[in-house]
């Protein structure tokens, strides 16, 4: 009563990708499967499931209750049986993965209906993964409902052929951490109560930890750690391991009685002695409003928001809280925004053309993607320049000393600047990214998102990056984040969004250990009972 | 398919040009010994025409005129529409939509009418040929362009280039057309034929290039009026406009099919790798 993978290994061409990899799944066990992008983990799943894409090849077997099924250029029809009867799969992203234009319970219908089951089954699954109201559930279509909402329905629809293992995909990378901790929940709940086998596939070794019985650890392909998960964080083997255990604890201490921050960001670590109060802040919003259009209600709900130089504060929120709304505001980027911006104390709202063109040449900016937010036809040496080009600073030559100057300053090497940036992983890229924005030595930096795409191995180092830059350059951060542990590592002062209004705001210690606010309380107990 | 369409081009295009040092024949010269003979008669492999003319010699300098004007009157497309509709995608807005308005206010100008306007009031010149043809065949490709610079608009990098404080000409000139080109060249392939075709057509309507110069268009309208005695003399151009035109379509499909799969298999490689 078990499915396996022996020997499995996976080429494209004559380049290796993966493997050669064993591993098990057993009813009523979950197996975490853990590694950066590009490790495979991906690639082990797909092949599980007989959904490798073309160009790839795979050799090996799966066995299943003792029959083996050899894995090659075809899929095996034993092995595409597999599917759906034995083996479902719950995918990354369910709102790509859903039929945009036809109900949940039209879906639901026409699955239960290739496996020879009633359609009134369809409420019974929905209840099953605790969906509020499944009777109206059924009716609706996927996009009213909420990403944590359609991976319960990715799940009941994984759960209509009544399979016996689950393979979840990154199943809660698009959540926020609260919603993220749910679903899991629910998975763990069918696991325990069902006795269905889980495969557990994500890059975060702290959080498949808490849920799985025995983790394997992939690195470019090769399985680096495995073992009974008590074992694998008590002792790991590798140093590797050790680091994703820890890469999200920097700053993250938390235990019950008053949670302690080891390295939270204070002001004398970080800047300058904190400014004069009667100072001009570097930069300040005033009743920033913004409504898009057809919105219900609106994305930020008159702000007001001032950072003096200096100092790092972050914006903090869910996704749909309105942070990054209000980051784009500050930085004159979104139409149709209300309210006014100050650049120290030149009102940048009130600017036009080149005038306007000037002002932004003075604040830093760093994007989520590291991956789109490069020109893929520039040279980096070119990309981290660009700034200086814009703006018609020095000349050639000396434009180019300057790129090779700042790559060595985010810790990369000058002689990159002749590559590409697809040459790059996405850490590197980041870093690029963070060149380009220091280019003409601004007093502002602006980070949204900027570590939230990152593997947790290439966060710890942005992370420790920009809160060094910031030391030694005194820079002012403004850093748009969801995750509590990356704002502590480097603002002195968090802000709490939620529905468009700062719900609470305060030196980084006070907020994240004493949270006020209801909403605050939850991020931060979301983000502890995920550890426990 | 596409290796082979590509070679017949090839192939064609190079007969074009160095035919006449292997064709023992001036195209506009009379043999006055063999008006109208059949093909194969006296050496004129695809016979001559009604005044003694090789047909095979004209063939070839018609494919090289109606080649050369098509490659030149599309890279007047490629720059025109390139230009306009980078430009519309870039700027959004009412700007944008402003130029989409003059786009269809364009396709909806009747073409023939203009082109005869154009070619009786000013002095038959090749440039002015240039300019009706690229000016027939820009407007899908802007279109195409514009809708490709739309989502580049909208990019990390191109924002990244505004909070930089880029204007619009650095964007334009930095960002945007650098990453259409690719996109444009693929198209000069598409819109090729077009140009040749509509060559062709000015040309059989007498519009394009004047006697004694023939281009496969002129040689057409010319063996349509000898088509009772010396079919050759229609037959052999337009068996070379139709295998030409036949072969650029099937390439053109071939290029459509690789852009739509490199899309597809690199989103799929990618997301297995993730």
């Amino acid at each position: 009563m078990t499915l396996a993978l022996r020997q499995l290994q996976v080429h494209a061409g004559t380049r290796r990708l993966l493997g050669p990899l064993d591993l098990e799944l057993a009813p009523g066990r979950c197996l975490g499967v853990v590694g950066e992008s590009g490790s495979g983990k991906s690639l082990t799943a797909l092949s599980l499931l007989g959904l490798l894409p073309g160009g790839l090849q795979a050799s090996g077997e799966v066995l299943h209750d003792g029959q083996a099924i050899p894995l090659g250029a075809r899929i095996a029809p034993a092995h595409a049986a597999l599917r759906g009867r034995v083996l479902g799969w719950v995918p990354q992203d369910p709102l790509a993965s859903l039929h945009p234009l036809r109900t949940v319970g039209a879906q639901l219908r026409e699955t239960l209906h290739v496996h020879g089951r009633p359609d009134r089954e369809a409420r019974d699954l929905l209840a099953r993964v605790h969906l509020t109201d499944p009777e109206a559930a059924l009716k609706r279509f996927p996009h009213q409902f909420s990403g944590g909402q359609r991976q319960r329905i990715a799940i009941a629809l994984a759960l209509c052929s009544g399979p016996r293992y689950l393979v979840a995909d990154e199943p809660t990378s698009a959540l926020d951490a609260r919603i993220a901790r749910e679903v899991l929940d629910l998975l763990d709940a069918l696991r325990r109560e069902d006795g269905l086998g889980l495969m557990l596939i994500s890059h975060d070794l702290p959080l498949v930890g808490a849920y799985a019985d025995e983790v394997l650890v992939l690195r470019r392909g090769d399985v680096v750690e495995r073992g009974a998960t008590r074992a694998v964080f008590d002792a790991p083997v590798q140093d590797y391991t050790r680091e994703l255990i820890e890469a999200d604890a920097i700053a993250f201490v938390g235990g019950p009685s008053g949670p302690s921050f080891e390295s939270v960001a204070t002001p004398e670590e970080l800047g300058p002695e904190g400014p004069p109060a009667t100072a001009i802040p570097l930069l300040r919003g005033e009743s920033l409003t913004m409504r898009y259009p057809r919105a219900p209600a609106p994305a930020l709900d008159g702000v007001d928001i001032a950072l003096h130089r200096g100092e790092g504060l972050a914006l903090l929120g869910e996704s749909g809280s309105g942070k990054s709304t209000l980051g784009r505001a500050l930085l004159r980027l979104l139409r149709g925004a209300q309210g006014r911006v100050w650049l120290d104390g030149i009102d940048f709202t009130a600017q036009r053309g080149a005038a306007l063109r000037a002002l932004r040449g003075r604040i830093g900016v760093v994007f989520q993607d590291p991956y789109a937010s490069l020109d893929p036809r520039m040279r980096v040496g070119d990309i981290v320049s660009e700034p200086l080009r814009i703006h018609g600073d020095g000349d050639a030559t000396s434009r180019a000393a300057k790129a090779r100057a700042l790559l060595v300053a985010v810790g990369l090497d000058p002689a990159m600047a002749e590559r590409w940036p697809h040459q790059f992983s996405g850490g590197q890229r980041q870093r690029i990214a963070i060149a380009r924005a220091l280019a003409r030595d601004p007093d502002l930096l602006v980070c949204d998102e900027a570590v939230s795409a990152l593997d947790a191995h290439h966060r710890r180092g942005i992370l420790e990056l920009l809160s060094s830059l910031k030391r030694e350059r005194g820079l002012a951060l403004l850093f748009v984040t969801h995750d509590l542990s990356a704002a502590a590592a480097v603002a002195e002062r968090i802000a709490v969004l939620d529905a468009g209004r700062i719900v609470e705001l305060g030196d980084t210690a006070d907020v994240l250990g004493a949270p006020q606010h209801a909403h605050t309380r939850a991020l931060v107990e979301a983000r502890k009972l995920q550890r426990a | 398919m596409a290796r082979a369409c590509l070679l017949f081009l090839a192939g064609l295009a190079l007969l074009c040009w160095l035919g006449p040092l292997f064709v023992g024949f001036d195209p506009h010269r009379p043999d006055w010994e063999a008006l109208s003979v059949a093909p194969g008669t006296a050496g004129h492999w695809f016979g001559t025409d009604a005044i003694g003319r090789d047909v095979f010699a004209r063939t070839l300098a018609g494919g090289r005129l109606s080649l050369t004007i098509g490659l030149l009157a599309s890279l007047v497309a490629l720059a025109l529409g390139l230009g306009f509709g980078a430009s519309a995608g870039l700027a959004g807005g009412w700007v944008e939509r402003g130029m989409l308005r003059l786009l269809d206010m364009a396709s909806a100008l009747p073409f023939l009418l203009i082109v005869i306007l154009l070619l009786t009031l000013f002095e038959r010149a090749l440039w002015l040929l240039l300019v009706a043809i690229g000016g027939y065949v820009w407007i899908d490709l802007a279109r195409v362009m514009r809708a490709e610079a739309a989502r580049l608009r909208e990019t990390p990098f191109m924002l990244a280039a505004t909070a930089m404080g880029a204007s619009f000409g650095q964007r334009l000139r930095w960002h945007a057309l650098p990453n259409l080109m690719p996109l444009a060249v693929v198209y000069l392939g598409l819109i090729l034929p077009q140009a040749i075709l509509v060559e062709s057509f000015l040309g059989f309507l007498g519009l394009s290039v004047d006697e004694p110069s023939a281009s496969w268009g002129t040689l057409l309208s010319e063996g349509v009026q000898e088509l009772d005695g010396a079919p050759w003399t229609l037959l052999f151009p337009a068996g070379f406009l139709v295998a030409t035109l036949a072969a650029f379509q099937f390439l053109g499909d071939s290029l459509r099919d690789w852009l739509d799969v490199r899309d597809e298999a690199r989103a799929d490689i990618e997301q297995a790798a993730a």
